[in-house]
């Protein structure tokens, strides 16, 4: 009940008050304040729904045994748009497309919008 | 040896088990994960209720671009269901998209329990009772039901 009617000010006096009996006794004082950010990629699709890795990550295949030297990366393993604003890694991509020309999430025929990391 | 198509069973595995649908399951058997063993409880309020059906999922290197082969392993009587257990799924065959999962193949198949399509029949007589006597087609999938327990 002390503390609901005390102001800021009076909250973060934390050495200098004088201890008035009745008003100025506090309940809690403020010691360490840390504050927590949070961020993520600012794309439509994080995960590509194929391969089920983050496609700002290498995909799937590009993670094997045989290129983890390498940091994990193929220089082609990049982000693909679809017209249909899908977004896969191409890796995944151009494997399914040898097979089937529609987008595997909305079934349109897949044409590429743009590429990037 | 780790190879991409296993490299996605292991991260559908972890799905499935941190993100379970209900009414069914599904584990990889102990030195394969290739070959995988699964039940579907059989949907409330179809005939198929209490059935414990299993099934095996065999995968081949090129999932997820192309779909297991789905068998269920429990005697079915159902308009697309095989004699030998094979499953009739226009998303097993050529509807199949790289975006399904174990999770999305088993909750389509439990669906296909509930809404069989007798237009494709794969047991033909199934299909004729399920569209023309459908209390001998239920007293049928109820023996199959009780049938599941014992397997």
């Amino acid at each position: 009940m002390a503390a609901s009617g005390a102001t800021n000010d009076e909250m973060m006096d934390i050495g200098g008050a004088e201890l008035d009996n009745n008003k100025n006794e506090k309940m809690f004082t403020l010691k360490k304040w840390n504050a927590v950010a949070m961020w993520s990629w600012d794309v439509e699709c994080d995960t590509c729904a194929i391969c089920r890795v983050q496609v700002m990550d290498a995909c799937l295949r590009c993670q094997g045994d045989g290129n983890r030297q390498a940091g994990g990366k193929q220089p082609e393993c990049v982000v693909v748009w679809g017209e249909c604003n899908h977004s896969f890694h191409h890796c995944c991509m151009s494997q399914w497309t040898q097979q089937n020309k529609r987008c595997p999430l909305c079934q349109k025929e897949w044409s590429i919008q743009r590429m990037g990391k | 040896m780790s190879t991409p198509a296993r490299r996605r069973l292991m991260r559908d595995f972890k799905k499935l088990q941190e993100d379970p649908p209900s009414g069914v399951s599904g584990a990889p058997t102990d030195n394969n994960i290739m070959l995988w063993h699964a039940i579907i409880f059989g949907p409330h309020d179809t005939p198929f209720e209490d059935g414990t059906f299993k099934l095996t999922i065999e995968f081949s290197e090129e999932y997820p671009n192309k779909p297991p082969t789905v068998r269920f392993l429990s005697k079915m009587f159902h308009p697309n269901v095989y004699a030998d257990g094979g499953i009739c799924l226009d998303i097993l065959q050529n509807r199949w998209s790289p975006t399904y999962d174990v999770s999305a193949i088993l909750t389509s198949i439990q669906s296909l329990l509930s809404d069989p399509n007798p237009n494709s029949p794969a047991n033909s007589m199934a299909a004729q009772l399920y569209k023309e006597n459908r209390r001998e087609y239920e007293k049928r999938v109820k023996a199959c039901v009780e049938q599941s327990w014992a397997d």
